[in-house]
């Protein structure tokens, strides 16, 4: 394993006004490696990923891309100087992010979200941002469907979409927020499928979810996120069998009913 | 059906100055264009304006809105093509003096990009916030979200209320004249000195503006419902 993880979260904190969302984060997420956090409704879940790719910007702490901080940089005279906007679209194209509500683009056909960012961000010609967004769209099992409009298409469809937009990035790292959260349960199995792919594959990735039996059986690391910290980390089978934290064990209890 | 009603419906003189008077329609719809193309840039900047986190720059936009959305047609016409110039030449000790048809143009322009401004704000706002964070995640810059993701959708969602403020705009040319535009209305005017038969001209001219704005405005929006309804569930 490279000493320098993928993805390092160090001390990140973040708070809306008043509203401690999150103190004192860090953990490290390694080539390869899934990272699975888990935690009630409200417990920074959402927050945590948003700031991993800076969707919001944590107000202490840093995100450490292989090594390179995202929110910030030396500049020639040794000082730390806060990234523009510019720069932090670059290493943010780096992550792929998908999230709960899918948030396809709806003008769009399926083909046309996929192939958007390769061509407009990475710069790709045409032709091969297409060779690439039809090879992510066969992955995904939803070739059959790229030049349908995202309205037609059910929500587990949608969410397989969104995934595949994510891998055409080519990103180091794949971001999920509750990926399965708004769909029927028969659609949730055909996502979980894909990512069950994916982290066989290899594909480093950080995964928010309620979906327990997934953790448990993909995740190298589980993290679990109560009040603003995590409470307990850990593999899987020893936070899912062993837990420490008589919260955690509150928490699971109730997946088990 | 008394003698004068019988004159307003007769047509036929209206047909004998055909040639005139389709000039002047020609200008109506060149003010017509150049208008709403002011119309659209202004009321998009003044919309963006209005988003934007900064109070200032909202406070601009608003000012912009309220503005010129109060000023009746009529004095902005007015306004423009006779204070305006004095003012501006005031101010670069020069006479300057507009052309009726620019001052026509900055006129309605600058009153339908109130209300475009307020249709284009209502349309950015109801794109969910999600498919701006999913653009930004990829690492687009925020000109390339504004053209590629948030205009496309704010166009179609747009559509069936600007088409009835195009509709609006194009009726609101028929005052022009006033200022001495060539327009239809201005044509009418000058063949009714000479013919003094004022009924069928604007009978005529007011059938005109109705065909011309029902086949417009049908079109428009079949076509445009098709295209709406592909991302709209």
């Amino acid at each position: 394993m490279s000493t320098i993880p993928r993805i390092r979260v160090a001390e990140v904190h973040k708070r809306f006004g008043p509203l401690e969302v999150l103190r004192g984060v860090s953990f490290d997420v390694h080539r390869g490696h899934v990272v699975s956090v888990i935690g009630a409704s409200g417990s920074g879940k959402s927050t945590l990923l948003r700031c991993v790719n800076y969707l919001e910007r944590p107000n202490a702490g840093e995100i450490y891309l292989e090594g390179e901080p995202l929110g910030s940089r030396l500049d020639t005279s040794g000082r730390r100087r806060p990234r523009s906007l510019a720069e932090i679209n670059r290493l943010r194209r780096e992550l792929g992010v998908v999230f709960q509500q899918y948030n396809l683009w709806p003008h769009m056909t399926v083909l046309g979200n996929v192939v958007e960012a390769p061509i407009r961000v990475r710069k790709l010609p045409r032709s091969e941002a297409i060779a690439i967004g039809e090879e992510c769209l066969r992955r995904v099992q939803l070739i059959d469907k790229a030049s349908e409009y995202p309205a037609r298409l059910s929500g587990g469809q949608q969410q397989r979409a969104a995934i595949a937009r994510a891998l055409a990035m080519r990103p180091k790292a794949m971001l999920f927020d509750e990926p399965t959260s708004s769909l029927d349960p028969e659609l949730t199995d055909e996502v979980l499928g894909v990512m069950r792919e994916l982290a066989a594959d290899g594909t480093t990735m950080i995964v928010v979810t309620h979906e327990m039996a997934f953790a448990r059986e993909v995740s190298d690391r589980v993290i679990f996120l109560h009040d603003c910290v995590i409470e307990e980390e850990g593999p899987p089978e020893v936070l899912f069998e062993a837990a420490t934290s008589e919260r955690l064990r509150k928490f699971l209890a109730k997946y088990r009913r | 059906m008394s003698n004068s009603l019988k004159q307003a419906l007769d047509l036929s003189l209206f047909w004998e100055y055909r040639a005139i008077l389709l000039q002047g329609l020609v200008v109506n719809a060149l003010v017509f264009l150049c208008a709403a193309l002011l119309a659209l840039s202004a009321g998009l900047g003044a919309a963006l304006l209005r988003v934007n986190r900064f109070f200032p720059t909202r406070l601009i936009g608003t000012l912009h809105v309220e503005l010129f959305r109060n000023a009746p047609d009529y004095i902005m016409l007015v306004w423009v093509h006779f204070v305006l110039p004095l003012l501006i030449g005031i101010m670069i000790k020069r006479r300057v003096e507009f052309h009726p048809f620019v001052s026509a143009v900055i006129a309605l322009g600058l009153v339908y990009s109130g209300y475009f401004a307020e249709t284009f704000r209502a349309g950015i706002e109801a794109i969910p916030r999600g498919n701006l964070d999913a653009a930004r995640g990829f690492g687009m810059s925020e000109r390339l979200i504004l053209w590629r993701i948030m205009l496309p959708q704010v166009v179609r969602r747009m559509l069936p209320e600007a088409l009835n403020q195009f509709v609006s705009l194009f009726k609101a040319t028929t005052i022009v004249s006033l200022i001495a535009v060539p327009d239809l209305m201005y044509a009418v005017s000058m063949v009714t000195q000479q013919e003094m038969r004022p009924l069928p001209l604007y009978t005529g001219a007011a059938l005109t503006y109705f065909l011309i704005i029902l086949i417009f405005a049908t079109g428009v929006r079949a076509f445009s419902e098709r295209w709406r309804r592909k991302i709209l569930e």
